[in-house]
């Protein structure tokens, strides 16, 4: 990683200024990703620290809250368990991605005040930190996912590429979001809770254990406007060895691209300040 | 306002460390208690009501006005005045964490921010891996780390304690750990806030060897201290800070002359 070896700021000058800025940050922070990285590894560890099974305990409990809710759905929506299983434990699996780096965005900025307040690291690292953060823990929940994929002979079917081309527009999908919470927790120290609300309200209302059925009228707006559900099909689909959505790709996409705009565009606005708001 | 006068001096060499601060003015916004809850400011939006204003509004405060400085390698400046005189927020600007409002700064070299020693530690993390974390966080790469690693650890003479939690450690021992990490990274720019006075006798005395060394190597030196002796001990020049406004830099000889002023203004 690159220690400031020449620093050159200077007060505002303009929104151009400030993208530049912006933009540099973004370059710095790539460069430093091996930071970030440590830093991720770091929580990771440090996390569950003490504990026999490390990261494994939430893979455990991540299990047995697959095996519950799969083998209830299965009777209450009289589903098959060799469908219902693998729709439920996917669907944990990758919604704990989903959600868990949304809700931990908003302490990406709050938690490194020490660290923004007296160096010049760029502030993109600590939301990369946060992102890779949970893709650590997601790589020991894969467990579940190659279980079920052997279990239930789902690697017979299934479309690795699209599924990890899938991950990959959730990834770039969910990091927006976790600038944009990141800003806003910032400056606003009850956002956490209402993003926590907003995470749980979508837990229920996007198809993560119960399997939608024929797509008429409220079913069909609450997935079509959901972007929750995008994300989800995208990996999940491919895994299930079934078409996504045609709609969810260029969702994601589209997503993607406004998403990022609006918050590097709130970044870039608000960068100088966010270290006054910590 | 006063300007140091500007002597048409030669630009530095390029491997030579220097500050250049011009017309630096550093505001920043304090937020009241409630302006920091998004759900009441909505709520006053709604009741559009006049409550209090200190507790939600903002306010603005100009931390440092129009302030300018030059620094060559070889510069030790001491920055004195009251609290809240701006001297830790021009540390900071210098250390880059605060960006100018106006004006400009320049620094080349690589800069050390000693202003505050538990940076990156975790408390629940052990002695060598609060090594690696704060030495990640100050710029070096895994290697270098590992290489400084039996100097760090040999520095800090905690042994096998090393292996330990932090949180097991007395208060004395976190900061000699914290100590010895900060002061592990060769550096241009060394920033002090306060003269960090760490650990008992024995260790105040190879702390204050190390630091000698440091601050010989390190081009140039900026320290906010209200400890005049130690200025006059470490220091080859100073200036005071009153409100935000600096005073012209002076040699360390002239430090009572400084003092003596009414106000820099």
């Amino acid at each position: 990683m690159e220690i400031t070896e020449h620093m050159l700021r200077t007060g505002s000058r303009g929104f151009r200024d400030d993208l530049a800025r912006a933009v540099e940050d973004l370059r710095r922070s790539g460069q430093g990703l091996g930071l970030a990285w440590s830093l991720a590894w770091h929580d990771v560890v440090s996390r569950y620290r003490g504990s026999i099974l490390g990261p494994f305990w939430i893979t455990l409990s991540m299990a047995v809250m697959v095996l519950g809710i799969g083998f209830l759905y299965a009777e209450l929506q009289k589903i098959p368990l060799a469908t219902t299983l693998p729709f439920v434990a996917l669907g944990i699996v990758f919604w704990g991605l989903i959600s868990q780096t949304i809700i931990e965005g908003c302490e990406s900025f709050v938690q490194a005040s020490g660290m923004l307040s007296q160096t010049a690291l760029p502030m993109l690292t600590f939301v990369w930190r946060t992102v890779l953060r949970n893709l650590a823990a997601l790589l020991h929940h894969l467990v579940i996912v190659v279980a079920v994929i052997v279990g239930f002979g789902l690697w017979r079917t299934l479309n690795l590429p699209l599924a990890l081309a899938g991950l990959v527009l959730v990834l770039v999908n969910i990091s927006w979001m976790c600038l944009l919470t990141a800003i806003i927790s910032a400056r606003f120290r009850d956002i956490p809770q209402i993003v926590m609300s907003i995470m749980q309200f979508s837990m229920f209302m996007t198809p993560v254990f119960w399997q939608p059925g024929a797509r008429v009228g409220m079913m069909d707006a609450v997935l079509t406007w959901n972007p929750f559900f995008h994300m989800l099909d995208a990996i999940r689909a491919p895994l299930m060895g079934l078409a996504p959505e045609a709609s969810t790709f260029p969702v994601l996409v589209g997503m993607a691209l406004i998403g990022w705009a609006v918050a590097f565009g709130l970044f870039t606005v608000t960068r100088r300040r966010i270290v006054h708001y910590l | 306002m006063s300007r140091s006068a500007k002597s048409p001096t030669a630009p530095p060499r390029p491997d030579q460390a220097f500050i250049s601060v011009r017309d630096l003015t550093l505001r920043f916004p304090v937020y009241g208690y409630d302006a920091k809850s998004l759900k009441k400011h909505l709520a006053r939006v709604a009741v559009g009501g006049q409550l209090d204003q200190a507790r939600h509004g903002s306010t603005t405060v100009t931390a440092v006005t129009g302030l300018d400085l030059e620094l060559r390698a070889g510069d030790r400046l001491g920055l004195i005045g009251h609290n809240g005189s701006g001297k830790t927020t021009l540390l900071r600007a210098l250390s880059g964490a605060y960006e100018p409002d106006e004006g400009q700064i320049e620094v080349r070299g690589k800069i050390a921010p000693l202003l505050d020693l538990s940076l990156g530690i975790d408390p629940t993390a052990t002695g060598l891996e609060n090594i690696r974390l704060r030495g990640r966080i100050a710029g070096l790469s895994a290697r270098q780390v590992d290489e400084k690693m039996d100097e760090i650890a040999a520095f800090t003479g905690l042994g096998p304690f090393l292996a330990m939690p932090l949180k097991t450690y007395s208060s004395g021992m976190q900061a000699r750990l914290a100590f010895a990490v900060a002061t592990a990274v060769d550096a241009d720019v060394l920033l002090m806030d306060e003269w960090i006075a760490v650990g008992d006798a024995d260790f105040q005395k190879i702390a204050h060897k190390r630091l000698l060394g440091l601050v010989e190597r390190a081009g140039i030196l900026v320290l906010a201290s209200h400890d005049l002796d130690l200025i006059r001990l470490y220091c080859n020049k100073v200036m005071r800070m009153d409100a935000g406004v600096g005073s012209e830099v002076v040699s360390v000889k002239a430090l009572d002359e400084l003092l003596a002023r009414p106000s820099v203004r």
